[in-house]
């Protein structure tokens, strides 16, 4: 192939420090690796990562190429590791991240977001429901209707301190039973 | 984000001239020569078995110390053709054959010598000794093939460390072999297969880093 030999030429004097061969050289691959890229990408955002870290990658690396040998599978060779890595690295990151799309798309107003919000309280009030009653008091009293310590205190005749180790216990069994929630649907 | 033309202009900006590798073959010679070396200085300040002349008459014994020799010659050379980016990575099939002649011949020795072994007879003692020289062989081979193999941490770190590791294993089994009086075959079983077990998993696990380590502290 014309190309490969050119290629190899270039990077043969690329080595031994001819910048303009190794400029041409480089602009020369960029497409053909943009090529490769595409065919496992399709973000245009991720093929151009794909094709630098390559770049990066054959800089690095270019004391390992022998001209004696051709140029084309040493270059396929790392685009194709690079590739792979690049593949990884997505795969670990959408395991972590939901892609939005249309469904998940929602208006500024308060009334939009009405159906989920009312659903949220209804699972909050049944979770308030399940606790102790003494937590659950503690709960309405003090999150609820807002009484302060002293109030409350008043109302119930449970000493301060018990309030607040009540109202401690029941925010961590309502985290508890709606984080199992969450992790259910 | 930098956009590619951009990054080429950069990357022409730092294209100092480099040094081209030598054929992976020579440097895996260049390798080996220094294991070469590392064994003599060991004979020089360790001394040999005193039982070496006797056993060299013993086929297994023979077969066996071959065999972990070429197992080491052939991985190293592996590992080398490997690190280059365009070199099959069936090339990591090379030791193989001669690492399975390895493993029987201690599998064999460990069959034959087990029925003779009395309880209580497994000569613990001198395994301080075994395992300072295990250091003294093991380090510096795998300092030396880490720098050697360092541009491997952009390409195929894992696939390279793992023969590398048997390279480094199987030169040191040898060592041990030359050097240390072991009848006992379990101990000939742990220190020889379990010392080359143990680099190889390591290397497999660690390589990586390691590489990328030398790599980042090389620039």
């Amino acid at each position: 192939m014309a190309r490969d030999l050119d290629w190899s030429i270039y990077m043969a004097r690329a080595q031994a420090g001819d910048r303009d061969a190794y400029r041409r050289l480089l602009e020369d691959v960029a497409p053909y690796l943009r090529s490769i890229a595409a065919r496992h990408f399709r973000n245009s955002g991720d093929i151009e990562d794909a094709v630098q870290e390559v770049l990066l990658t054959v800089h690095a690396v270019r004391h390992t190429y022998d001209p004696a040998r051709p140029f084309g599978p040493w270059l396929v060779a790392i685009a194709n590791r690079r590739v792979v890595d690049g593949l990884r690295r997505q795969g670990r990151s959408r395991a972590r991240e939901v892609a939005l799309d249309a469904e998940h798309e929602t208006f500024a107003a308060p009334e939009a977001n009405y159906h989920e919000a009312a659903s949220e309280a209804r699972a909050l009030r049944e979770a308030v429901e399940s606790l102790p009653p003494g937590q659950r008091d503690a709960i309405r009293m003090l999150k609820l209707q807002e009484m302060s310590l002293k109030e409350a205190a008043a109302v119930s005749g449970m000493t301060v301190a018990a309030l607040k180790v009540a109202t401690h216990r029941a925010v961590k069994s309502l985290r508890k039973v709606l984080g199992r929630q969450d992790r259910r649907t | 984000m930098i956009t590619t033309p951009d990054l080429i202009e950069s990357l022409v900006a730092n294209a100092a001239p480099v040094r081209r590798l030598r054929p992976p073959v020579a440097r895996a010679v260049g390798w080996l020569l220094f294991a070469a070396l590392m064994l003599a200085l060991l004979a020089v300040s360790h001394e040999v078995r005193p039982d070496l002349a006797l056993r060299l008459r013993q086929p297994e014994f023979v077969i066996g110390i071959a065999a972990s020799l070429a197992t080491g010659v052939l991985a190293a050379i592996a590992s080398f053709l490997l690190s280059i980016p365009d070199r099959s990575r069936a090339w990591l099939l090379l030791p193989l054959p001669a690492l399975f002649v390895w493993v029987s011949t201690i599998g064999y020795g460990c069959l034959i010598n087990w029925v003779s072994l009395q309880p209580g007879s497994l000569p613990f003692g001198n395994e301080a000794g075994c395992f300072a020289l295990l250091v003294l062989t093991g380090v510096p081979l795998s300092l030396a093939m880490l720098i050697m193999l360092r541009h491997a941490a952009l390409l195929a770190p894992t696939r390279v460390a793992i023969s590398g590791s048997l390279a480094v294993a199987a030169v040191t089994a040898t060592a041990l072999s030359i050097f240390h009086e072991h009848d006992a075959s379990a101990i000939i079983l742990i220190w020889n297969f379990g010392t080359a077990v143990l680099l190889v998993a390591l290397g497999g696990a660690f390589g990586r880093r390691m590489f990328s380590w030398v790599a980042y502290a090389g620039k």
